[in-house]
């Protein structure tokens, strides 16, 4: 091993606010193997001991499409042309939104056993999560591409974009997952409410329905309005609906300030990560 | 006395707030309020000094609830101390619970490199290790199927040959010897001999007091937090045995 033996391990004094926030930075860095091992075994814990095993993280999403498609399209005759499409292009990552920040709001606490085994840098618990939900993200692609299919035309060069959407998503998913999964080992109850927060996000977001629509029905109250424009999901859906839908660049002005924005969140979180992972082992 | 020891604590304290606890700790404590402060805190261990010098090994023994397992997770980071220093240098391996950080989807192989990479192993050396790994826990045909079908001491076997293949400077053991059929019980006391000699402190946590004499130079004594004896092994030992006679 490369520690010297002479090299303080343990009890090593405490580094300062940004100090640690570099520190946590760079074990991340460090430990991407662990990163990765963690995120591709609870992808692959999906589907063990099913019958139709991985071929989940494609009928996964397939089906939640269908069930969109049904009580949206069907049922309440919202559609807009071409209506699958429109649909997927929101639903998707808005799962990937969901899935990132559930279960890594539970990704500390699940640990709680290792941690009280094994030290190692609890940062990258929640980072592992949103791993494992971005892979599955990417398979979900799949069925989008199926749509392609029946839709060819809606298909453009713009859909090369994807990545930077999906990094602008990814900026804000992380400060959220982090902090979450931190307070959630104190307060188990943060589990249990960020299940109806998102919930009640999904509704305010334009998924299931176009921007322009939500924002006329909210109309009359102008809070409501307010929150709407706030909320950095509502810019990421529209633009990843700019690319797969309508085939059109998406504001990237408006995308580079919500990207900017999510950077002294993302610092706030690793702090608060860092006051509490020391207190960690003593709760769970 | 060496300059910079492998452990060196200085007035120690461990405590724990009993309102954020689970349930499982606060009945532990029950009782015990002679060990609770003014706001309520549960002081696990507090004003332990204590140096390990290079060469030695060090048995922790004591009641149920006195410390033991505190003390030795935090010699190995897990748990912060709120007062006092503490110091350990070089590379830790503990064995406190075996087959710890293994995920059961995965498969043998891809579980050791797990392990090695919360350990902090780098990946390429753990793959060098593998094999022997699997050969000293004798898995044998099961290395390529996920450790969910393995039985309870296949993973516990599994589990010790991972935590045994670093070769630390310091070795935490909590009780471990006794894993697995006689077979491999006489295996692992041989490897955690050969580890000890190469390590350059061990500090061993153990209820069996003859292990605790024969296997380590010194000792102390737990009780309610504090050390109440410290000396060669073979003392210690020998007090605390009479005192728990007399007792009877």
């Amino acid at each position: 091993m490369s520690i010297h033996s002479s090299e303080l391990t343990v009890g090593r004094p405490r580094r300062g606010a940004l100090g640690g926030i570099a520190e946590s930075i760079h074990a991340l860095a460090k430990r991407r193997r662990l990163v990765w091992y963690l995120a591709n075994s609870s992808l692959r814990s999906k589907g063990s001991e099913s019958v139709l095993g991985n071929a989940w993280l494609v009928i996964d999403p397939a089906l939640q499409l269908l069930i969109y498609y049904l009580l949206v399209g069907v049922i309440l005759r919202r559609p807009e042309p071409a209506f699958p499409l429109f649909l997927f292009a929101a639903i998707l990552p808005w799962r990937w939104f969901t899935q990132a920040v559930s279960s890594s709001t539970e990704s500390v606490r699940k640990m709680g056993k290792v941690m009280q085994q094994i030290v190692f840098p609890q940062i990258v618990l929640p980072v592992a999560a949103i791993g494992a939900s971005l892979g599955s993200f990417v398979f979900g692609l799949i069925p989008l591409l199926f749509l392609y299919v029946i839709y060819p035309d809606r298909i453009t060069a713009w859909i090369l974009a994807l990545p930077l959407v999906m990094i602008v998503q990814l900026l804000w998913t992380l400060p959220l997952a982090i902090i979450l999964s931190a307070v959630n080992v104190f307060y188990n109850d943060i589990g249990n409410l960020v299940k109806h927060f998102l919930r009640l996000a999904f509704y305010l977001s334009p998924a299931l329905f176009s921007y322009d629509k939500l924002l006329k029905a909210a109309e009359s109250y102008p809070i409501v309005v307010q929150i709407l424009h706030l909320n950095p999901m509502a810019w990421i859906l529209i633009a990843y609906r700019d690319l797969l839908y309508h085939g059109r660049s998406p504001d990237w002005f408006g995308l580079a300030i919500v990207a900017a924005a999510s950077l002294p969140f993302t610092l706030l979180s690793l702090y608060v990560f860092n006051r509490l992972s020391p207190k960690f082992a003593k709760v769970l | 006395m060496s300059e910079n020891p492998p452990i060196r604590l200085k007035d120690l304290g461990v405590s724990f707030d009993l309102r954020r606890s689970k349930r499982r700790v606060r009945r532990q404590v029950a009782g015990k309020t002679e060990r609770l402060d003014e706001q309520g805190r549960f002081w696990a261990l507090r004003h332990i000094s204590l140096t390990v010098e290079s060469g030695e090994s060090l048995a922790v023994i004591g009641a149920n609830g006195a410390g033991k397992s505190t003390l030795l997770k935090t010699l190995a980071g897990i748990i912060v101390p709120d007062e006092g220093t503490i110091e350990v240098r070089g590379s830790i391996a503990t064995l406190l619970q075996l087959a710890a950080g293994f995920r059961d989807e995965l498969d043998a192989e891809e579980n050791i490199l797990l392990v090695g990479e919360f350990l902090g192993v780098p990946s390429s050396e753990m793959k060098k290790k593998t094999q022997e790994i699997l050969d000293f826990a004798a898995i044998g045909d099961f290395a390529d199927s996920p450790v969910s079908t393995y039985s309870s001491g296949m993973r516990a076997r599994l589990g010790f040959a991972v935590a045994t293949s670093v070769e630390p400077d310091v070795l935490l053991l909590d009780e471990v010897l006794s894993t697995g059929d006689a077979a491999f019980r006489e295996k692992s006391r041989a490897r955690i001999v050969e580890l000890k000699n190469r390590a350059k402190a061990i500090v061993y946590v153990t209820h069996d007091l003859d292990s605790a004499e024969t296997f380590c130079t010194r000792a102390i004594e737990l009780e309610n937090g504090q050390i109440v004896a410290y000396g060669p092994s073979s003392e210690v030992v020998g007090r605390y045995k009479e005192r728990a006679l007399s007792n009877k």
